[in-house]
């Protein structure tokens, strides 16, 4: 478990391109920043390019991307691919979260993917809001020890 | 107010349609559907159409489409995935206009999209014959996307003129609903969705519409949104030109949704009701299945047919004339009259009016939003403005001062659905609008028109009774019901609802007990299951599936088994499954291992394929629903139910709750937090405090850094795999046969250490088979119920020698077979067993249980007890097998340097490793042993529920013996062992020494570790693991969930008293099967459940992950107890029989 007093780390929060959505973004900012964190909010429908420009710009300690209209697996295997794509956004954390599926999809595929094209974590369904600051917390910053191997 | 017929295209106009019903006193209904395949399309169309309802056709384009991303849809559509609604472009116009003409020609068809940039689509659409639709330059922007708002406004003046010019070609007449009644849905003040819609209503008028709607979607408040319908009406009648034929439309909540079926039916009927109070001419619905997924053509019909009859009964009942519009209007008037000044045309005026704020809608994010407003809802439920920004308010900006926080938005955002879904509970049917929410004029009867209206007495609360027959009436005529029911099935009950919190393996037993119960149920009761997991459900926490494989079960598969009893010819199915190693090999007959020890991403899957047998086992009358949430909070409701908020808003209804939640994540201790400071106060440091080693972060522990690991527990076992193995180290067997660790450079160096100085001894390789069981001889449970009928005991003195000798009787029972044969070994135990026969109760008047370590130096030691007896069978020169200093194999010892010391550890281990190749069965150590795991349940039969007195509960049980057994019983599988030596002997591991001390150093800014009984053993380190599970403590586990329950009452932590003393555990209270938790008030909660490690120190070894084959054993009991009771209130008619009776 992370430790009780939370580092400050710079979030870029996003949802995909086709997602509308805008309270679970306003949600999780409010909560990021009460958690002591900076938190850059790209809003709904955020074109691939853009939260890869934006990475780029603000330079995160970690992507979190959250979808809940059911097509964030489909764009989010896409999304992970063109962060690990360019070799500035390649090695940022990025972790996703919310409703990834339609109703009655296989979660544990779903994860898989997502993983595969490129998440370092995938949270499904809002009841693993904890898990996700727990991870934030934990994420060394910039200046810290560096992860050599071993992924 | 229309002037003339206009042409008239394919289908029926929208406006005409909505005009003529409201001149016949109907309100149009009309649902937000659309699916992905045109044949699907049509039919939900066709149903619409021939709903009993006055229904207006909708079509809902995809998400693809809203964002022009064709592309995307046309893959969708080629790859077989769902798309969540109809590709209109995709389609193309001919498609598209077969699917629409099903709907007939007299029902309108409105395309319902959301997109900024609607050209396309229109364009496709009016090609259909197609001639209403909806959206506008703000609404379709600022919430749902990030189109700039001037290219918005842009796209949609080019996009309305198109579309007036086509349908006009058409001989058609365009109709444009404004979205601007809706904005984000929720916790926007309503001046602000009346300004908006009126000011998109004149943007359309501007550019050639002549058939409009303006929308206002449902808010908190009833009264207040007849006000801003009122003020609406007033305003665009005001505004718009006489040219201009328009309606009001009101959308049913776009907020949360109730996650109830009667709160979502509640809200939708006082939607309707409003919509006719308030003057709206249409209503677009929403399903009891909107907060859940995307909701079927049955769900649809049966939401328009409900809003149909509710409006029906509530028409031309006191209206928006009525009520006080006077606030709303003033600051929509404002508002409206501030931007028209801005520019003589409508879409420049909106672009200044936002870039200056004099429009700013509440928590919208997008670029062009200036962003200082926000909304709230007040004490009387009506929505504020808390933050006004620019906006140009009568009497001035307004500040709350305050900052708002996630919490207040998520309590905010949930008001409503968790209003209706209380007040679902308490009414019975056919709800209608509260009376406290009617407008305070509307509350004097004479305005009701007696004579053409007294059979629908909206305020009379006598009236319920005929509305539930109306309700009746309507379910006859449609198809509501999912599946016809059965002749014996009682569908006219409530449900009962059953919540299981913690599907991990506690969780699965209840749930398999209910179903196997179930199974055999004829009460033709509903019920309801739940199983509700935060993490993943039907596996939990720690045996998630997505779990590294170097993390392994510690029981051997063919001990494991989730079923209740073991599988036949038939189909799996609850009382009759496979065990883990059964299932295994099916699933994995190349690599299975019966008796190996699984990963525990496995058993998680084997946990998933049991519910999942579960749920396809379970009668017609019966549904599992699955939930993926943390429960934040569980609420008793004055009628005796029980309401589980989740983290997500969502509330669940059950009538019992089974907390079955396992493994807490406990506060640091004070100790823990100082070493938590030290490395947060320094960035090369880390700190990962006790938890499943699966859920600590250490894959980000760099190589090549010094490790220190408290504990060497299992946990320990955990933790050194995945930094060795888990890193691409492997082992192979040299020509010894020992193992050798071949290093792959990626691994930290580790630093164990722990108080005994030495890893948990080894499980003896299993002989045993999978439904084994063992029969104690002289710690027996009749005599340690014959003892505690009379007082509390005194673990060291009553029951300690009672389980040395029962595990002295096993060590040299084993011995004596494998020396002199099974005769000698029957002839022994026959002799120890009839002279404990002289001995009552716990007494030991024949000195049986006198051994040298009980006894003491000032004893007799070897010479009485089981030592003196073997010895007469000749094995005077047993070595005594020294149990209770086994937990401390280097007492007394001390060491000249870490080298020294490892050396007696390395050979301390090869002993392990021989004597647990010889077997549970014919080793004497471990055969004794396991002994001490077989005697567990006569062990809790002493301890539980305050067997024991306050001072010894504490002191000699959970404070000494329980981690001494926990240590010399509960050992890793053989090869994790020989794993350790290896890594030993590679230099990847060291251990510091016994009686490990782990600190800080500031000077030098790391931790260290050191032993005081070996020389130059100190160590500093990079990384510090507490490898040690935490107790459970319920007065210290911070899960909000345990926390309100304990703050309220409901759980207490168990307290032994006796005598003067007193014990404060930290575990549960709970009364005796079924396992109801005892409150504040002393009293047990009949619905409530609490099984497994949060009830631990009431009751003892909880941390059992599963059942064994064979005849039950408490942890199938168990299960099987809550399960009955929790099916006590439905079975009362007939009793059930399935329980087996455990051996």
């Amino acid at each position: 478990m992370h430790s009780p007093v939370p580092q400050r780390r710079r979030v870029v929060l996003s949802t995909v391109s086709s997602d509308s959505h805008t309270w679970n973004l306003v949600f999780l900012q409010l909560l990021l920043q009460e958690l002591g964190h900076e938190v850059v909010n790209l809003g709904p429908c955020v074109p691939d390019d853009l939260v890869v420009a934006a990475v780029r710009e603000h330079r995160p300690h970690a992507v979190v991307i959250s979808s809940v209209n059911g097509h964030g697996h489909l764009d989010g295997v896409r999304l992970a691919r063109a962060l690990r794509a360019h070799p500035d956004t390649r090695d940022v954390p990025a972790v996703i979260g919310g409703k990834l599926g339609v109703a009655g999809a296989d979660d544990g595929a779903m994860a898989a993917e997502l993983i595969a094209a490129g998440f370092d974590r995938v949270f499904i369904d809002a009841g693993e809001l904890d898990a996700l600051t727990g991870y934030l917390a934990m994420l060394p910053a910039r200046d810290r020890l560096q992860v050599t191997g071993a992924r | 107010m229309r002037p003339g017929a206009t042409g008239r295209g394919p289908g029926a106009d929208l406006g005409d349609y909505v005009r003529a019903a409201a001149e016949r006193g109907e309100l149009v209904v009309q649902p937000r559907m659309g699916m992905a395949d045109p044949d699907l399309m049509a039919e939900g169309l066709r149903a619409v159409a021939a709903a009993p309802a006055r229904t207006a056709g909708t079509i809902t384009l995809d998400s693809y489409t809203r964002v022009a991303d064709h592309d995307g849809a046309r893959a969708a559509l080629r790859d077989g995935r769902d798309l969540n609604g109809f590709p209109i472009v995709v389609h193309g116009p001919e498609v598209t206009a077969r699917v629409a003409a099903t709907a007939g020609p007299a029902i309108p068809v409105q395309v319902r999209h959301g997109s900024a940039t609607p050209s396309t689509l229109f364009r496709v659409m009016t090609e259909a014959g197609l001639s209403a639709s909806e959206g506008g330059p703000v609404s379709y922007c600022l919430p749902y996307g990030r189109v700039p708002l001037a290219e918005s406004v842009a796209s949609w003046r080019d996009a309305t003129a198109e579309l007036v010019e086509s349908c006009r070609d058409n001989g058609s007449r365009a109709h444009l609903e404004t979205f601007g009644g809706c904005l984000l849905g929720q916790l926007c003040p309503p001046s602000l969705l009346v300004a908006t819609s009126v000011l998109e209503s004149l943007f359309f008028a501007q550019h050639g519409v002549t058939s409009l709607s303006l929308s206002y979607a449902q808010q908190t408040d009833a009264t207040q949104d007849i006000e801003a319908l009122a003020a609406m009406r007033r305003l665009a009648g005001a505004l718009l030109p006489a040219s201009v034929d328009w309606h009001l439309v009101l959308y049913t909540y776009m907020g949360v949704y109730p996650r109830t079926r009667d709160g979502a039916r509640l809200l939708l009927r006082d939607s309707a009701e409003l919509a006719v109070r308030g003057g709206a001419e249409r209503l677009i619905v929403k399903t009891t299945a909107e907060a859940f997924r995307i909701p079927t053509i049955a769900e649809n019909v049966a939401a328009l047919v409900d809003a149909d009859s509710t409006a029906r009964r509530a028409a031309a009942l006191p209206t928006a004339e009525l009520v006080d519009p006077t606030d709303v209007l003033r600051e929509a008037t404002g508002l409206v009259e501030a931007v028209l000044a801005l520019s003589d045309d409508v879409g420049t005026a909106l672009l200044r009016a936002f870039a200056t704020g004099l429009l700013d809608v509440p928590f919208c994010v997008h670029p062009d939003n200036l962003g200082r407003t926000q909304g709230a809802i007040d004490d009387n439920g009506r929505l504020y403005w808390a933050e006004s920004g620019n906006l140009p308010l009568p009497g001035g900006p307004r500040s709350s001062g305050r900052r708002l926080t996630s919490a207040q938005l998520l309590g905010m955002l949930r008001a409503v659905p968790a209003r209706y879904e209380q007040a679902a509970l308490t009414r019975s049917s056919a709800p209608t609008l509260d009376p406290a929410l009617t407008p305070a004029t509307s509350s004097s009867a004479p305005i009701l028109d007696p004579a053409s209206r007294s059979s629908a007495p909206i305020l009379d609360p006598a009236s319920r009774s005929s509305a539930t027959t109306m309700e009746a009436s309507v379910t006859a005529t449609t198809t509501i019901p999912a599946s016809p029911p059965q002749a014996a099935t009682d569908w006219s009950a409530a449900p009962h609802r059953i919540a299981v919190l913690g599907t991990g393996s506690r969780g699965l037993a209840v749930l398999e007990r209910l179903a196997a119960r179930l199974a055999e149920d004829t009460s033709g009761r509903r019920v309801e299951l739940y199983a509700i997991d935060a993490v993943e459900i039907g596996a939990g926490r720690i045996w998630r599936t997505d779990q590294a494989p170097w993390f392994l079960m510690n029981t051997p598969a063919c001990e494991v088994t989730m079923f209740s009893g073991p599988p036949d010819d038939g189909p799996a199915r609850p009382s009759a499954g496979p065990s883990l190693a059964q299932w295994w090999q099916r699933v994995m007959p190349d690599t299975a291992e019966p008796n190996g020890y699984a990963e525990r991403g496995l058993y998680g899957r084997y946990l998933r394929f049991v519910l999942d047998t579960i749920e396809a086992s379970l009668p017609e009358t019966v549904t599992l629903e699955r939930v993926r949430a943390m429960v934040h909070a569980l609420d008793r409701t004055p009628q005796g139910h029980y309401q589980l908020m989740l983290f997500d808003g969502r509330v669940i209804e059950a009538d019992r709750v089974v907390l079955a939640t396992g493994h807490p994540r406990t506060e640091l201790t004070p100790g823990q937090r100082a070493l938590a400071a030290f490395a947060e106060a320094r960035p090369r440091l880390r700190y990962l405090r006790g938890d499943s080693p699966a859920d600590m972060p250490l894959d980000e522990i760099p190589s090549g850094a010094t490790v220190g690991i408290i504990g060497m527990g299992l946990s320990f076992f955990d933790v050194m795999a995945a930094l060795t193995a888990g890193r691409s180290g492997h082992f192979a067997e040299n020509d010894t046969g020992e193992l050798e660790y071949v290093a792959s450079g990626w691994e930290p160096r580790i630093v164990a250490g722990s108080r005994g100085g030495a890893p948990l001894p080894a499980r003896g390789r299993n002989q045993k088979a999978a439904d084994h069981s063992y029969r104690p001889r002289l710690f027996t449970t009749q005599r340690v119920r014959a003892a505690r009928a009379e007082r509390k005991l005194d673990f060291r003195a009553d029951v300690l020698p009672w389980i040395t000798a029962e595990v002295d009787l096993v060590y040299y029972e084993t011995a004596l077979r494998q020396r002199f044969g099974a005769g000698a070994a029957t002839a022994f135990t026959a002799r120890a067993v009839a002279l404990a026969e002289h001995s009552p109760g716990l007494a030991d008047p024949a000195g049986l249980t006198a051994t040298a370590e009980l006894v003491g130096p000032s004893g007799t030691p070897e010479s009485g007890g089981l030592a003196g007896l073997a010895a007469e069978f000749g094995l005077a020169d047993q070595p005594p097998l020294g149990l209770l200093r086994r937990g401390r194999p280097f007492a007394g010892s001390r060491f000249a340097d870490p080298g020294d010391f490892e050396k007696s550890l390395a050979e301390l281990v090869r002993e392990d490793l021989v004597q647990a190749a010889l077997g549970n069965v014919d080793g004497p150590v471990k055969a004794a042993l396991d002994a001490l795991r077989d005697v567990r349940q006569v062990i809790r039969t002493a301890v539980d529920f305050g067997g024991l007195t306050p001072e010894s509960h504490r002191r000699d049980f959970l404070d000494w013996f329980v981690p001494l057994a926990g240590f010399v019983s509960t050992g890793p599988p053989l090869h994790r062992m020989r794993q350790f030596l290896a890594l030993l002997n590679s230099g990847v591991l060291r251990v510091v020494g016994p009686d490990a001390s782990f600190g800080m150093d500031a000077d030098r800014d790391r931790f260290t570790a050191c032993s005081p009984n070996v020389e130059g053993s100190l160590v500093r380190l990079d990384v510090l693991i507490d490898a040690r599970i935490p107790t459970p403590d319920v007065r210290r586990d911070p899960a909000p969930l345990i926390r309100g329950l304990r703050d309220s009452g409901v759980l207490t932590s168990f307290r032994n008293t006796g005598g003067d003393t007193d014990f404060d555990t930290g575990g549960v209270a709970v009364t005796d099967a079924p396992f109801h938790p005892i409150g504040a008030d002393g009293r047990p909660d009949p619905g409530l459940h609490v099984l497994g490690i949060p009830s631990e120190h009431t009751r003892w070894f909880t941390q059992v992950g599963s059942s064994r084959p064979g005849a039950w054993g408490s942890f199938m009991r168990d299960a099987d107890a809550i399960a009955g009771s929790v099916l006590a209130p439905i079975a009362a008619d007939r009793p059930l029989t399935s329980a087996r009776p455990g051996r």
